[in-house]
């Protein structure tokens, strides 16, 4: 068993290099590879010798490497670029899913077709939570057609909702790209400017039967500054690469294919982030104008302007006072935007991440015996002769588990260092100003909280 | 007969109520506590306060053997833990076996206690001692020179430093409890999420912290008005969001003042919001209102907030505004349109909408400029800032 | 249901006159492991909300508080709190109901909250050198692990007895007809398993009730006995307490207790004594029961290179060392474990095949289920004892794998197919359950049967009704007969 694998990951990589010479390397390496996988049925071939790096602790336990191989996996993560670029915030989305009969395949589990429902969904909701003032229609290929799910809203359980239908339905004939992209590109037609126009496909075939030239097709998506992704579920498909390529000036990483069920989310929800906008592109951006409605209550039931639907609490557009019963939305009467300020809150952290930590080595660690935020302890700090033994582990991981902001120059846990840049986005040391030489002046006191603000 | 029924198959006593963890943040701003304590009919000096706080507190840890407390201080110059404290060397690193607070603090623990405390519940006394003595010492080391320079109260990062707390103690909690969560798989999730800007990790360890983990929620005493509060907004709203997807409610127990952000904070995160109208009544407030947990407060109608200000604050002149202008780059809000058409948080260059609101303002026609030189157009380093300037 | 505190010990309490509760409610102590430990979380949000009010609170008022689809969990609350005489009606001007917690009670537990000067109700600490926990752990361990190999007779099994028992454990589990000495042989019967498959604190209760039932006979008076272990739950593991402030009657109660292992204490001379974690821990929830003590009872108490017991207890605790049987869904069960209590334990509903140096395997057949059952042994014991002695990763799996599917239901750490079928052959045997109570009937009219009986099912004392002929049959009939009262 071993051993076929062994000889298998050399013939594919040779594999690699002479059939996909042309493709920019970095983001051609996986696909390619995850067509073979699914050949064989799904199984995890591509084994990493994870056994031979773990070491024997001094107490004949492997404990520490394992722990210190998970610290340094949570800490893989984390390490992406903070550079604030500047995203499209406002975006407009389309969703093409896949309905053909290539998606009843059992390579992903329950079927193709009902993971992506689910993960359609789940992404939906991402979508909403992290862009919550874009918008976003959902679109099916089946029996040759495009086929309308949703149309273009902001409206999150009209979505979820109409994805949750499809479950009763099987997924049935052959699927047509270009059809599912000229839809899209209708729907995305008329959308402002100032915003972004994005399609992502979900796409299990390896085919599309279509009408006329697709070439065509992507030439008026390309003019239209519409911007395709597609996660593939079975193999990477030429027509698909040469898709996302064009539409994203180049830059082909906007098409993946899944390996497994746990990359296929990885896929979909990478799409929730914020696309950065290109600097080629002359910039659209706009000065918008937007209400901040307050909720209101009142004693009797009255008709939201949205719906007609009767109801006693509402947000009251804050130009012409009508109705509407739930944000954000457009004032039916008078067009304005309307959106809770928290809505603007939520992307911030997007336009504003939170800088990475550094590594502390054991040469500072001393300063700190536990986490900052949570209080836990840090390993102590062993005399200087093991200070550079046991450098095992891979880039990134702090050595002393300490991790320290470079603005306020406390130190924190790994767990802590995960929660922030994850969940909280605020780093617990600036924020509470707890000036680290103890008696710093009222100046740096200051000066540090102007610092403070510029990282989050 | 019929004890072959779906219901039963589940009721085991393997899985009890779980503990709650309580995270009070005590606002000990010195103006406002200053204000509250003029003699008057509505007086309450924050000696009075802390004292129906430590009962309130009492009352918590005596709801469940396992339940847990926690107090951040938010002062003007920083935001510190009262309770517990990570100072003492004792503290060990997880003990998470559920009587925490009785383990924690062996320090103050070994000394006999003085006399008329005597007969104190021993983790009660615990609390309350370190309670009062760190309060003591905050307010021992803040300056007169530290109050002139700020009146306002660091929420946000008292709301970060406590939610660092709750996400320790879940994780240990988890660990103890024999997978309830697999904080391994729950991280690992985060992994999914971390493309996303951390998404699904920490919802799916909220799915299974919901259900059968450690109970969190926060409460915050607030005596300080929003104005202080305004240059914190984007990391007190990031805070907001966080304790939202963690299912962590907010309660806001308001002393004097008005606070935008914290109505916000406790309508976002399905919290109790009260502005109390008798500060002297805080204790029977806080035990009427706030003491019920998230298990009890299914069963309870709760005093919340049914109109709440959702106005923002513009960038510019920081006025809350109804009708605002958004850089449609980095969302900052404007109460009028730029004069130069330029964005003064990231700088980009806006085309102004044709916008009849305001007839002094002619929409331009402005040449669309590139946003700036250099590839991805980052809008600059990472240092705009994106808050409104004092 | 959920709210239902653990039986045993309510149950006992609520069966105690008046005048019990008035003397046992003027210990801060008391009144605080009361409410702690006695009651649902509805009922503490109402002693808490009505605690601090000088005036009684409007029934209607309280009524209002609850949503409307929770007037089940209120019912009960109420009627819990009423049983316990912890809550009282009483009738403000404009004949108004409200409710207001009775006095003893109050200013005991105001005074729990807030401290106050009478001396001693929760301890009084002494300057002694305080013990290791892990040693109070492992003595607590020992003690207990003796009582239970006792009454079921791990001496067959070839183990040294290092615990010797004395006179008055014996005869207090005899008087518990937990076991039966026959010919000097110590038989185990129905009850005593029922007993030795409870996780600890429910035995620690069951024990100490029968202890408290018992001291009457003696000569001790029940309610200082009873305060007495209220108190002994309030203090603080690992701290030594003077005994100089007992009275002989709670000595003597105290010197009882170090028997099962509840107290420690050097020698019975000694001036001060340790709470062990059975004692501490009375008042928690069973989930504390991940403590080491459970741990290191079900684990691994010969000492054998096990994480388990051997190492400190916070070391175990982190490690949530508690379970460690694995079942499968073929009905084949694994069990980390070299225990022979443990072992002898499981081999009562299990037949077993081979044994390891720190595991058994066996199968749970439809024979050893019948054998168990046979013995007494119900089909719902054995499965608590499953899932509370469930492996960790038997949790871990169960859990997510239920919390991923259908978040409605609580996570069931067995196979559920096992469970139904482990109840299924109980039921092959077992066909009549008795459940004593009271048959209300003869009711004239419909409408004058209905309401009582949906009162008594929303006070949840409600077993069985029949539309048809117009009775119902509960399990405690005072309320609904106050109720029936009401109405006339």
């Amino acid at each position: 068993m071993a051993d076929s694998d062994e000889e298998y990951v050399g013939e594919i990589s040779g594999d690699d290099l002479n059939g996909h010479h042309v493709l920019s390397q970095g983001g051609a390496a996986q696909p390619p590879r995850s067509r073979r996988k699914k050949n064989r049925g799904g199984a995890e071939w591509e084994v990493s010798r994870t056994w031979e790096s773990l070491v024997e602790g001094a107490d004949g336990t492997i404990n520490s490497t394992v722990e210190g191989l998970l610290e340094a996996g949570k800490r893989k993560r984390l390490l992406r670029d903070t550079t604030p670029l500047q995203r499209g915030i406002i975006r407009h989305l389309m969703l093409v899913l896949d309905l053909s009969q290539s998606m009843a395949e059992k390579d992903l589990r329950p079927t193709r077709y009902l993971l992506s429902l689910r993960y359609a969904q789940e992404f939906v909701r991402e979508f909403f939570e992290q862009n919550p003032i874009s918008q976003l229609g959902v679109l099916g290929l089946r029996d040759g057609l495009a086929i309308r799910i949703s149309d273009m809203s902001g409206n999150l359980t009209e979505h979820i909702g109409a994805i949750q239908a499809l479950r009763d339905h099987d997924p049935k004939g052959l699927p047509s790209l270009q059809n599912g992209l000229e839809m899209a590109r209708g729907a995305l037609f008329h959308t402002p400017t100032h915003g972004t126009r994005e399609v992502l496909v979900i796409f299990g075939s390896l085919l599309s039967s279509d009408p006329g030239d697709i070439h065509q097709t992507i030439a008026t998506l390309v003019n239209e500054k519409i911007r395709v992704g597609i996660v593939g579920l079975a193999a990477q498909v030429a027509i698909c690469r040469e898709l996302c390529t064009r539409t994203n000036h180049g830059d082909d990483s906007t098409y993946g294919v899944a390996l497994n069920e746990q990359h296929f989310r990885e896929l979909v929800m990478g799409v929730t982030t914020p696309p950065a906008t290109f600097s080629q592109r002359p910039s659209a951006s706009s000065l918008l104008m937007m209400g901040f409605p307050s909720r209101s209550v009142e004693a009797h039931p009255s008709l939201c302007s949205c719906h007609s639907d009767a109801s006693c609490g509402g947000y009251s557009c804050s130009r012409c006072s009508s109705k509407v019963c739930g944000l954000p939305a457009e004032c039916p009467s008078c067009g304005l935007t309307l959106i809770l300020s928290t809505h603007l809150a939520r992307s911030y952290h997007h336009l504003f991440p939170l800088m990475n930590w550094v590594e502390v080595p054991w040469q500072c660690a001393s300063r700190s015996p536990a986490c900052f935020a949570c209080g836990i302890n840090f390993p102590s700090v062993p005399s200087k002769d093991q200070w550079h033994v046991a450098d095992i582990q891979s880039k990134g991981m702090s050595i002393s588990s300490r991790y320290e902001c470079t603005v306020c120059r406390n130190h924190f846990c790994i767990d802590c260092d995960l929660f922030a840049h994850e969940v909280v986005h605020n780093c617990p040391g600036c924020q509470s100003r707890t000036t680290f030489s103890g008696t710093s002046g009222l100046v740096q006191g200051a000066d540090v909280t102007d610092k403070m603000d510029t990282s989050i | 007969m019929n004890t072959i029924d779906a219901t039963e198959h589940y009721s085991s006593s393997a899985h009890d109520r779980p503990p709650s963890l309580l995270t009070v943040i005590l606002d000990t701003n010195p103006h406002a506590w200053a204000q509250l304590s003029q003699p008057s009919a509505t007086a309450l000096p924050l000696s009075t306060a802390v004292a129906n706080i430590l009962v309130f507190l009492n009352a918590h840890l005596a709801c469940n053997y396992a339940n847990e407390v926690a107090v951040v201080a938010s002062h003007t110059q920083e935001a510190r833990w009262l309770y517990p404290v990570a100072n003492p060397p004792t503290k060990k690193p997880t003990d998470s076996d559920g009587d925490t607070p009785m383990q924690q603090q062996r320090t103050t623990t070994n000394r006999p206690p003085p006399a008329n405390e005597m007969n104190k519940y021993r983790p009660f006394r615990i609390v309350e001692e370190q309670i009062t003595q760190n309060l003591h010492d905050l307010l021992a080391t803040t300056t007169p020179k530290d109050l002139e320079a700020t009146n306002s109260t660091l929420m946000a990062g008292a709301l970060t430093l406590a939610l660092s707390h709750i996400n320790r103690r879940t994780i240990a909690w988890a660990e103890a409890h024999g997978g309830e969560t697999d904080p391994n798989a729950a991280t690992a999730g985060g992994g999914a999420g971390s493309t996303t800007g951390g998404g699904g990790g920490s919802a799916e360890v909220t799915r299974s912290t919901t259900d059968s983990g450690l109970q969190s929620r926060i409460l915050i005493l607030s005596v300080s008005s929003a104005t202080g509060s305004a240059h914190q907004y984007i990391p007190i709203m990031n805070a907001i969001f966080a304790c939202q997807r963690l299912h962590i409610p907010i309660d806001v127990c308001k002393l004097s003042g008005d606070a935008v952000f914290l109505q916000q904070a406790a309508d976002a995160t399905k919290g109790v919001y009260m502005a109390l109208a008798e500060p002297k009544g805080l204790l029977q407030y806080l035990m009427m209102a706030f003491l019920p947990d998230q298990r009890s407060r299914r069963h309870l109608i709760l005093p919340t907030r049914v109109d709440v200000d959702f106005r923002a604050a513009c960038f510019c002149h920081r006025r809350v505004v109804d009708i605002g202008f958004v850089c449609s780059i980095c969302l900052s809000i404007f109460c009028e349109p730029l004069e130069k058409g330029e964005c003064l948080t990231c700088g980009s260059t806006l085309e102004m909408g044709d916008y009849g609101a305001k007839p002094a303002v002619v929409a331009r026609k402005k040449k669309k400029k590139k946003v700036r030189a250099g590839a991805n157009a980052p809008s600059a380093t990472p240092t705009p800032t994106p808050t409104p300037g004092p | 249901m959920a709210a239902a505190p653990s039986s045993r010990p309510f149950e006992y309490l609520e069966g105690l006159p008046g005048t019990v509760f008035f003397k046992l409610y003027q210990q801060p102590s008391t009144a605080l492991a009361i409410f702690r430990r006695m009651l649902p979380d509805l009922a503490k949000c109402f002693v808490m909300a009505l605690l601090y009010l000088k005036d009684p609170l409007p029934a209607a008022d309280l009524e209002v508080w609850v949503k409307s689809e929770s007037l089940k969990e209120r019912d009960n609350a109420l009627s819990i709190l009423g049983r316990l005489h912890i809550l009282s009606n009483t009738v403000i001007a404009n004949n108004v109901r409200a409710y207001m917690v009775t006095n003893p009670f109050a200013a005991s537990l105001r005074h729990a909250l807030t401290g106050a000067e009478q001396i001693q109700s929760f301890g009084v600490v002494a300057d002694a050198p305080a013990i290791s926990i892990a040693n109070l752990d492992e003595y607590a361990r020992r003690q207990w692990e003796g009582v239970l190999g006792y009454m079921v007779g791990t001496s067959g099994l070839g183990i040294q007895r290092d615990v010797n028992l004395s006179k008055g454990v014996k005869q207090l589990l005899q008087a518990g007809h937990l076991v039966e000495i026959r010919s000097s042989r110590v038989d185990i019967t129905k009850d005593g398993f029922a007993f030795v498959l409870q996780d600890v604190s429910t035995q620690v209760w069951h024990i100490l009730i029968l202890y408290v039932e018992s001291a009457e006979a003696i000569g001790m008076d029940s309610v200082e006995v009873l305060s007495f272990v209220f108190l002994l739950s309030s203090l603080e593991l690992g701290q030594a307490y003077e005994k100089r402030h007992l009275t002989s009657n709670q000595l003597r109660t105290l010197s009882d207790l170090a028997d099962f292992g509840i107290v420690y204490q050097e020698s019975p001379e000694a001036a001060h004594f340790y709470p062990t974690r059975l004692a501490t821990t009375l008042t928690s929830d069973s989930s504390a029961l991940s403590n080491p003590i459970s741990g290191a009872l079900s684990g691994n108490p010969t000492g054998e290179p096990s994480p388990t017991s051997s190492s400190s207890p916070n070391n175990d605790s982190n490690k949530a060392g508690t379970g460690f049987i694995i079942i499968e869904t073929n009905y084949r069960l694994y069990a980390y474990t070299s225990s022979p209590l443990q072992i002898s334990l499981i081999a009562l509903f299990t037949t077993l095949k081979y044994r390891f140096p720190n595991l058994i395997t066996g199968k749970i057949t439809r024979q050893s289920i019948r054998r168990a059952v046979e013995m007494g042994i119900t089909a719902d014991q054995i499965i608590s004892y499953l899932s509370t002695h469930a492996h960790p990763q038997m949790r871990k799996h169960n859990t997510s794998r239920s919390t991923s599917n259908q978040a409605g239901i609580p996570p069931s750490i067995l196979p559920p197919t096992v469970v139904d079928q482990i109840r299924l052959w109980q039921l092959e045997r077992d066909r009549v359950q008795a459940t004593a109570g009271f048959l209300f009937k003869d009711f004239v009219s419909l409408a004058e049967y209905e309401a009582p009986c949906r009162y008594a099912e929303e006070i949840g004392v409600l077993v069985w009704k029949s539309d048809r002929k117009r009775m119902f049959f509960v399990t405690r009939h005072e309320q609904v007969a106050a109720f029936l009262r009401s109405r006339k």
